[in-house]
């Protein structure tokens, strides 16, 4: 935040014109003055859409959290926090919690390894490499929505590919969705199968523009292979290893598309993630105030996560 | 410092939707000869949206029509009528499931002025069950669109194959089951039912009526305290575990159909409303080959559920008029007989006895499934589930004890205890 509330230098130019004028070689330190008469205008229509679309809606809905709105659109007005200990009374809400982390922490540990193997082959300049790359993006540019229906079919399990060829070599069928202990894995390979490319993507293009002198210098100390890679290549990627795993983080911890297509989140609640719990919540029991409760918790959960990544990222750079 | 502002951004983009969603919206009500209309995807939307031209054409209004998959189309719905919106003029409703919840909130647009002073609309010509289903607070909250109910269907080829005779009760039924599961070595599956929590009570209700009992004792307490209640969740659970498919606890209607349409299952407990799907020679490699039975008799004899589905007219419509002109069409003698080529089971009586619709039912097939309807209609019961405000909620309280003694989670006393307990807060609602 520092460099943004920098004074222009000592010369300032015509009012509303600051920036345009100034020394070539400080020109990059200088900013447009904030306080300056003639630019508040211009930034107002900026400020006020953020404040509509993304203020206005986190407090209308702190509101619904802690007051009673009924379904008919009537508020009975001002609850205090029950609506918060109703939920941390209820058993569903911790299971809830339990599934979405599990979810968030084997999504992202799989498609962080298996995104930087494969973000590593992607980097390697060999013929159809672009091709290759092009066809990798299809799974994450596809809408979650046809990605859940054509995996629903996929698993299912009489009638479904997946089992047809696991029986063709041998194995028997797997029930992929009706069976609790199985379903959250499914859900997950799925989750893995769109997002990986879109990791590993992200990684070969951070590969791709590392420098080449530490890793010349390290292998004239003798390292290589393995050590090049995990000693000098690992450290020198982990700012944009952090943004790819951060994005994927904050769609993680919020993870609902593909889950409400295939299971709705059963069977028995086995894949009833936080958001899906919000969502019947509010739309099929019709308790707007606990559905709001929930996507607070929500909020809060991917501000926690999002916050220790950056933090354990700050630390990482000191 | 920019990255935390990123992901602080990304986090508050978050509850947006939501909060959009239980905005008091306005919403354009459009021309006064415009209507909306959201449907659930069925038999009966099926079969009416080619005729709706004809309505636009004869009364001048035009018609918006938006068709959803069942949940999309509650949620959608849902989403429409909590935040006031005139957007939607008509929509497909089921009161027994949301009739109270909605009635309470104000949602539906009483149709009774618009029915007693339209001339040709013959309200008597509905079964007063029918009616009554439709009504709520001695307000009609909604028209009937179909009359629907669970029965059993049957592949004739399988059980000639297997030799073995289609079951006529409860106690029959799992040994019928296990003498298919023997004879085909495992490689049919012996009955296609639901396990899907917030559907099962569909299916699950009947066994309950036929063994005597009701969701509910008279008092309006949950009725599942009893050994009674115990045996019947054990019933479905052993059918669905030991002789339903594989990955049942995730199934309803569509899975259902799939699988006995393309001839792996050799027993359908369903709606009536299936035959359309599973008997359409189109879709089906069992078409012609379906034998309907109606469902097995328990202790107090066969009970199965009957179902109207409804379309009811927003009171936050600013075009009733127009609306009310549609659901006189769409609901009217004429209507509903041309709907029965759709395989649509017709509410009026006038409609169900007229010789033009009778006559086509021509075949084994249809001639089983119009008695088991009609015993349907005779001697099911229409309480889907518990009857309250809270009723969506309470039959994931009933699915989700039942399914998991279909996973072996639970058993059958324990689900008994959990369903007593889980429904007594709900419809302790319905007092209030």
């Amino acid at each position: 935040m520092g460099d943004l509330m920098t004074k222009p230098s000592a010369t300032p130019g015509p009012v509303g014109a600051g920036p345009a004028v100034g020394t070539p070689p400080r020109r990059r330190r200088r900013r447009v003055d904030p306080t300056a008469r003639g630019v508040l205008p211009f930034a107002l229509p900026a400020v006020l859409a953020t404040a509509v679309l993304v203020l206005v809606p986190i407090g209308y809905t702190i509101w619904l959290s802690v007051s009673d709105r009924q379904a008919d659109g009537t508020n009975s007005g001002f609850l205090g926090l029950a609506n918060y200990a109703e939920m941390f009374d209820s058993p569903q809400f911790w299971s809830s919690l339990k599934i979405t982390l599990f979810l968030f922490v084997v999504c992202l540990l799989l498609e962080t390894v298996l995104g930087l193997a494969l973000g590593y082959v992607m980097s390697l300049d060999v013929p159809g490499q672009r091709i290759f790359q092009g066809m990798m993006l299809i799974p994450a540019i596809t809408a979650s929505v046809a990605v859940g229906l054509v995996w629903l079919l996929i698993m299912d399990p009489t009638l479904g590919a997946a089992n047809q060829i696991l029986g063709a070599v041998g194995i028997d069928p797997v029930v992929w969705l009706g069976d609790p202990d199985v379903a959250p894995w499914a859900i997950a390979l799925v989750d893995i199968w769109q997002w990986t490319p879109f990791m590993a993507l992200i990684i070969s293009a951070g590969i791709r523009s590392l420098p080449e002198e530490p890793f010349e210098a390290a292998a004239l100390d003798g390292a290589s292979g393995w050590r090049l890679a995990w000693n000098v290549g690992l450290p020198l990627l982990r700012p944009v290893l952090t943004v790819a795993m951060l994005l994927r983080t904050v769609d993680l911890v919020r993870f609902f598309d593909t889950i409400y297509i295939m299971t709705q989140g059963g069977p028995v609640n086995s894949t009833n993630t936080l958001n899906v719990y919000g969502y019947n919540a509010g739309f099929v029991d019709n308790q707007p105030s606990y559905a709001a409760t929930l996507q607070i918790a929500l909020l809060a959960l991917v501000i926690m996560i999002a916050g220790l990544f950056t933090w354990f990222r700050q630390r990482a750079a000191r | 410092m920019r990255q935390k502002m990123l992901s602080a951004g990304f986090a508050l983009a978050l509850v947006g939707g939501l909060a959009v969603g239980c905005g008091d919206g306005g919403g354009s009500g459009g021309d006064a000869n415009e209507i909306s209309i959201v449907m659930s995807n069925h038999p009966w939307q099926k079969a009416i949206e080619p005729l709706i031209g004809e309505f636009e054409k004869s009364s001048g209004v035009k018609v918006n029509v938006q068709t959803f998959a069942e949940q999309q189309a509650r949620d959608k719905i849902s989403l429409t009528l909590q935040s006031r919106s005139s957007s939607m003029d008509v929509f497909m409703t089921l009161p027994s499931r949301e009739g109270l919840q909605f009635a309470k909130a104000g949602y539906y647009a009483p149709l009774d002025d618009y029915m007693s002073k339209s001339g040709s609309y013959d309200v008597a010509d509905f079964p007063a069950a029918v009616k009554t289903g439709m009504t709520v607070q001695d307000k009609t909250i909604a028209a009937p669109v179909n009359v629907e109910g669970v029965v059993l269907f049957y592949n004739k080829d399988l059980f000639a194959q297997y030799g073995v005779t289609p079951p006529k009760t409860l106690d029959e039924l799992p040994t019928v089951a296990a003498e298919i599961k023997r004879k085909s070595a495992g490689k049919v599956t012996p009955i296609a039912l639901r396990g899907q929590s917030a559907a099962l009570p569909f299916t699950f209700g009947p066994f309950l009526h036929s063994q005597g009992l009701e969701w509910t004792k008279p008092d309006g307490t949950p009725n599942f305290d009893t050994p009674a209640a115990a045996d019947v969740i054990n019933r479905y659970a052993t059918l669905a575990r030991d002789f339903g498919p594989p990955g049942v606890a995730n199934n309803t209607f569509t899975q259902s159909s799939a699988l006995f349409a393309a001839g792996n299952a050799a027993m359908e407990l369903e709606s009536s409303n299936e035959i359309g799907s599973v008997n359409d020679p189109k879709t089906s490699k069992v078409s012609g080959k379906i034998g309907v039975l109606d469902f097995p008799a328990g202790s107090a004899g066969s009970k199965s559920t009957v179902l109207n589905w409804g379309i009811a007219m927003s009171s936050y419509s600013k075009n009733k008029d127009a609306a009310w002109k549609f659901i006189e069409w769409a609901t009217g003698k004429a209507t509903q007989l041309k709907l029965t080529e759709g395989g649509i089971a017709p509410p009026r009586t006038s409609v169900a006895q007229d010789k033009s619709y009778t006559d086509t039912l021509n075949t084994d097939t249809l001639k089983e499934w119009a008695a088991a309807l009609a015993n349907v209609q005779t001697s099911g019961s229409t309480e889907v589930g518990p009857v309250g405000v809270a009723a969506p909620e309470m039959r994931k309280v009933v699915g989700e004890a039942v399914g998991k003694v279909i996973l072996g989670q639970s058993d059958a006393d324990t689900a008994a205890k959990e369903i007593q307990t889980g429904l007594t807060p709900l419809l302790a609602k319905n007092a209030g």
